[in-house]
């Protein structure tokens, strides 16, 4: 979801009101949403690399409406029948989208030049129940996906329920415990596969630092830690562990806030190391760059391009 | 022809949710009508969203506060 958009240069981590002695169990803030528990770590670790040329404009009828064409040449890859090797195909496409964000309404609309479509809408039925549809749609039959979310928000807990096409459905639940630490849960089920699913997660933030661990009987489990030293610079690390195939990825990133630009990079245990950098020549022009080597697969990906608006 | 309503009936149906085969096309159960409704109603919404979400989003633009004209809907400055 979060690759659709360039990413927002926004606060890392909220400013939470200093405790002093005694905390308030029944005054407790409301925790972040339950799929954005590792927010802060992925903002720094899967930077939206790319390969080829990008090329992104977006105008703005008025605050809210606005239109974005989009080019995109490079290879893509395309799935191989073994790990190791890479097949990629050039292709180049044109995607134009429209947007109408509202605080109560947001619709995102993309379309592309062969034919595959991505529609978002997020809206707020009341104060506290939000309703969120996303949907990859494609000519082809079976291969469309679409997820709708109905969210509530207590005063210190999420609820939200999820259905899904291949008869998906999943609920998840998020609670505030203390003002910094926050335990959730989640359950799902999905029909074709006949499969279901439980999954703990828990996240500990204070001012400087956002820890969080999610385990999964998919067999996942994942643990990341972030660190904001200073204004302009954060450090994350994360662990990913698959306890049925016994596979485990560690990875550290950084992520430099300057005042002209944004360079984010990260390196992993499998031998993959990327970086893209975000540089604002002028006001809404910005000019980008992404590299990703894969030393194990010798795949190199490197990309550069421009967002205007 | 009778076996042409019944190849459109299954053809209809998503792959993993038209496991039930009917040979006849009128369907006894309830669920297997329920089953062919959900189908049809989602192949017709998924074309209405193809179709039509990108323009509903430029009319519902159009239409909010500050009115923007359709020539800046058009023109690529």
């Amino acid at each position: 979801m979060a690759d659709l958009f360039p990413p927002l240069v926004t606060a890392q981590i909220d400013d939470k009101p200093k405790v002093d002695e005694k905390v308030d169990y029944s005054n407790l803030p409301c925790p972040v949403p339950y799929e954005e528990l590792h927010r802060e770590a992925y903002m720094s670790l899967k930077p939206d690399t790319f390969e080829g040329l990008r090329f992104d404009f977006t105008k703005g009828l008025n605050q809210k409406f606005g239109l974005c064409h989009s080019v995109m040449m490079g290879p893509t890859e395309v799935p191989s029948q073994s790990p190791d090797t890479v097949i990629k195909i050039p292709t180049a496409h044109y995607e134009f989208g429209a947007n109408y964000i509202d605080p109560k309404l947001m619709l995102v609309g993309r379309v592309m030049t062969d034919g595959r479509q991505s529609a978002r809408v997020r809206a707020d039925l009341t104060d506290k129940l939000m309703v969120k549809a996303n949907a990859q749609l494609a000519n082809e039959p079976h291969m469309s996906q679409a997820m709708f979310n109905f969210d509530y928000m207590g005063s210190d807990y999420r609820a939200q329920l999820q259905f899904g096409n291949n008869a998906l459905v999943g609920a998840n639940y998020i609670q505030s415990v203390t003002p910094r630490l926050s335990l959730g849960g989640e359950v799902f089920w999905v029909g074709v596969p006949r499969k279901s699913g439980i999954g703990y997660a828990a996240r500990y933030e204070t001012d400087k630092m956002v820890a969080s661990g999610q385990v999964a009987s998919t067999g996942l489990m994942a643990m990341n830690y972030v660190q904001k030293v200073s204004d302009k610079v954060s450090l994350a690390t994360d662990f990913m562990y698959n306890y049925f195939s016994r596979e485990a990825v560690a990875s550290v990133g950084y992520d430099y806030m300057l005042r002209q630009s944004r360079v984010r990079g990260k390196i992993d245990s499998n031998g993959v190391a990327s970086a893209l950098l975000e540089e604002r020549l002028s006001m809404g022009l910005n000019f980008l760059m992404s590299a990703e080597l894969d030393h194990k697969k010798k795949d190199y990906k490197f990309g550069f391009g421009l967002t205007v608006g | 022809m009778a076996a042409k309503p019944c190849l459109k009936i299954k053809g209809r149906g998503k792959g993993p949710k038209g496991s039930s085969s009917s040979t006849t096309s009128s369907s006894s159960s309830k669920n297997e009508l329920v089953k062919e409704w959900t189908n049809w109603s989602l192949k017709k919404a998924k074309v209405a969203t193809q179709y039509g979400f990108i323009p509903l989003i430029i009319i519902i633009g159009m239409k909010s506060d500050p009115k923007p004209h359709l020539f800046q809907l058009l023109s690529p400055v």
